[in-house]
Parts: C-alpha cells; structure tokens; sequence
C-alpha cells in the first residue's frame, strides 16, 4: 500500500490524520530494521515501524498510528 | 470480536448510563469537554450522548489536528507544492482543508504534484524512489503522530537522504488546554482527556488541570464504553468533591508514557516560540520545529515560505466551535453552505472535525433542554 494508491476512510475517521490509532497484530518481525508486519482485524497487513516498543513480538496486539507502533495493547499497565 | 466487542455491550453500556444517572445532582448542568476528536467522532457515530441525562452537555475541544491549522499554513504549503521539481505529500485530510485561495486538491488540479501518504515513512519511501526530486512531507497531528514524523526524519538522516523534507506543523496538546482553561467565556466542568496522545506523553502532564484548575480529566479510550465510563468516572469525582488526573484507559496507556517516543521526540524536534491556532490565536510553545540537528531537512529553511498571516472567512464560526462555545449547528453555514463535500471550515473537513461528526451522523440541530 503505497502513497500513491492510498486513499482516506472518512466513513471511519483518518487514522493518521485525526489522531486515531489502530490495534493490530504482530507476524513478522524484521528486528534488525526495526520493522514487522501488522495485521489489522480486518487481516489488513501493513509494514509498522516497532522501534519504539521493542522488542516486539510475533502475536502481539499493538497500537499502530500512521505506521508506527506506540504502546502495547493489553494487560493494564502500572498506574 | 475479541478487544472490540466487550466495549461495545449494549448491558454494560445501560448499567453505565444509569451510574451516571445516579450519580449526576438534578438542577446542575455539567459540561465535560472531550480534548479529542476522536472521541468527538466516537461520540456521534455510537450515539453516546443519547445514553447521558439532559444535564450532562459534551463540548468538543481542538484535538482534531487539522481542524486547529490556520490558513496561512495551508497557503504556505500550497506555495511550497507549486515549485518545479517538488513533490508535496500530506495525509488525506489535509488536501482539503481550504486555503486563502483553495486547496492542496486544488493546487494538485493545477498541476502542482500533491501526494497522499498514510504516514510519514510512506513520504520518505516517495523520495527514495525519486532521487531527482525533492519530496516534502506535510507533517501535522499532535503528539502521537510527532514520534512517527521524528522516527522518519532520523530513517532519512541514518540512510543518507538528501531530498527528503518536512514542513513541521506538529502542535502539543497542554498549551492549548491551559489557554481553554483560562479563556473567560467557557465554563468546564471536566475533562475526557486524550487517549493515543497520552499513550506517547502519559497522564502525568495533565495534573496541571486538577492543581491549577481545580477540574478532573480522565484519559480514555475510543470504545463507546471507554468514553461512558469516563464520563461517569468525571462525574463521580465531581460528586465525591474530588479532581484528579485518572486513567479509564490503562490497557495502553502508561502514566508516564513511552519514554523511549519522548527521547527521539526530543532529539528531532525543539518547541516553537509560539504558535497560531484556529480560533485560538497565538499560543506559546504550543508547536514543534526541527531541532538544529535536523535542520537540513526543514522545508521552511531550504525554501522561503510566504507566512502571510490570514484571516478565517468571517462566515465560518470554527473558533467558536473549538472552543466549544457554541454547537457545530448554531453557526451560520453549517450544512447549507459548509458540508463535508465543500467545507468552508476546518472543523467540517476532517471526520474528527466536530462540524463533520455532526453532520455525517445526522445532528443537524438540537436543543436539549436542561433539568
């Protein structure tokens, strides 16, 4: 899914564009890159950035925004 | 569906409701402000506020990253499209947001090559594949989307791209909220606080809110019962007399969030003195530059920008209804001559907008009346 052929969900809401962030799963991990394969529930696949929750795990739940995963979704975490 | 549906439960949502009906003083009106769009979004496509009594009003505050640009900014980056050689990418929302003379879509109709990405590092991916131009990433969003832009800029630095350029647009969300806290015409009685920004910043930076203000601020998620439960966890505390930073949102949301987003945040980018803000004017520190290390791939130094300060169009209430003053529907040009195909405004173009949220989800006009 490159930029040229991407296009907006508005029926959705922009996940990049309003702030919104998308859970999706771990099935590649490419740890010297930083970088994995997501899928999202609807078996979307994308390339996500997992540099900042390293070390990422195959069978993971993260949440991705504008490809870049910023928390582990999950267990509560400390207060 | 496994992590959807269990916030989503028509039971809970009703035992949710009558919490909150339970707990609520009969003859005091309660104005909470959801900070982001999202939930603004949420909100009307659920229907949430149907589940509050007639007393609990939700205001919808300027956490929609596009709907808070001013229009200066839009020109400048149509000016920066327009130059020969260049490839100007943005996030789909972006390309339409009207300029002083039209939009990115309409400067792409002229001729000008104006891309859509889905994230920063699609726009890097662009110049690559484009040596021979020069590709300018419009980067726009707040704190959750600054790590994804900072992550890419250092990509590009460590892989030796040289036509790789971003005009930095990125906004923080406290600034804003102390300048709503201290604007006199808006009476808040809580906050629903930002869910994915404080996955990045955390729930600590919002305590000002509680020491300062005396408000409580709950962070949340975007499930229709994240939001119910947060509203119904604001309204407790303003039962109990307590005000204090909560967070209904602890399955992704660290108190002190991702250390490791803040660090490459901080060595990216530095504040800008001040900031213009839709409707709400300058405010300081309240916005992101590149840092000196990552000077050689700010747009705004490798080419001159207009910065021509404009005015919004005098019929669009959008600062009104940023500052939740009043309703998307009490503006003058809401649905008639402002709609989602041919915005005037900001907040009508962006679904997180809260003019578009009410629009596309049929809340045209209401009054409700308070008990």
């Amino acid at each position: 899914m490159t930029g040229e052929h991407a296009h907006c969900e508005s029926g959705h809401g922009c996940i990049t564009c309003g702030d919104q962030a998308l859970e999706m799963r771990v099935a590649e991990v490419d740890a010297v890159r930083g970088l994995a394969v997501c899928v999202d529930d609807a078996g979307h696949a994308a390339e996500v950035d997992v540099l900042l929750v390293e070390p990422a795990l195959v069978g993971e739940r993260l949440l991705v925004h504008a490809r870049v995963a910023i928390a582990r979704v999950g267990a509560e975490v400390a207060a | 569906m496994r992590f959807v549906d269990e916030f989503r439960d028509a039971e809970l949502a009703g035992a949710l409701a009558r919490e909150i009906l339970s707990v609520v003083e009969p003859g005091r009106h309660y104005k909470v402000m959801e900070v982001c769009g999202g939930h603004t979004h949420s909100i009307y496509k659920y229907g949430v506020d149907d589940l509050l009594p007639e007393n609990v009003e939700l205001v919808h505050g300027p956490g929609c990253p596009v709907c808070v640009i001013p229009m200066g900014r839009v020109d400048d980056g149509i000016a920066l499209a327009h130059r020969d050689g260049v490839i100007f990418t943005c996030f789909g929302d972006m390309m339409r947001i009207p300029g002083s003379d039209g939009s990115l879509l309409d400067a792409k109709a002229q001729g000008a090559d104006v891309r859509m990405v889905y994230s920063p590092l699609d726009a890097l991916r662009v110049a690559q594949k484009n040596p021979d131009r020069d590709v300018i990433f419009f980067a726009i969003g707040f704190e959750t989307t600054a790590p994804s832009t900072a992550l890419t800029l250092k990509r590009a630095k460590a892989e030796g791209v040289e036509n790789f350029f971003c005009m930095c647009n990125h906004v923080t969300i406290v600034p804003p909220l102390r300048a709503l806290l201290d604007s006199p015409d808006l009476r808040l009685d809580g906050f629903v606080g930002p869910g994915h920004v404080s996955t990045v910043v955390g729930a600590r930076p919002f305590e000002f809110i509680p020491a300062d203000y005396g408000k409580p601020i709950v962070v949340a998620g975007f499930e229709p019962l994240d939001i119910l439960q947060a509203i119904q966890m604001i309204l407790r505390q303003l039962a109990d007399g307590r005000c204090e930073v909560e967070n209904q949102y602890r399955r992704v949301v660290p108190y002190e969030g991702n250390r490791r987003a803040l660090e490459v945040m901080a060595e990216v980018f530095e504040l800008r003195p001040h900031f213009e803000w839709r409707g709400l004017g300058f405010i300081s520190q309240s916005a992101l530059r590149l840092s000196d290390a990552y000077a050689d791939f700010d747009a705004e130094l490798r080419w001159e920008v207009p910065g021509v300060r404009v005015a919004d169009p005098k019929a669009c209430q959008c600062g009104e209804v940023l500052k939740g003053v009043i309703k998307p529907w009490e503006c003058k040009v809401f649905g008639t001559a402002c709609t989602p195909e041919r915005p005037i405004g900001t907040c009508m173009v962006s679904p997180e907008g809260a003019c578009a949220a009410y629009y596309n989800f049929g809340r045209f006009a209401r009054e409700r009346e308070v008990v």
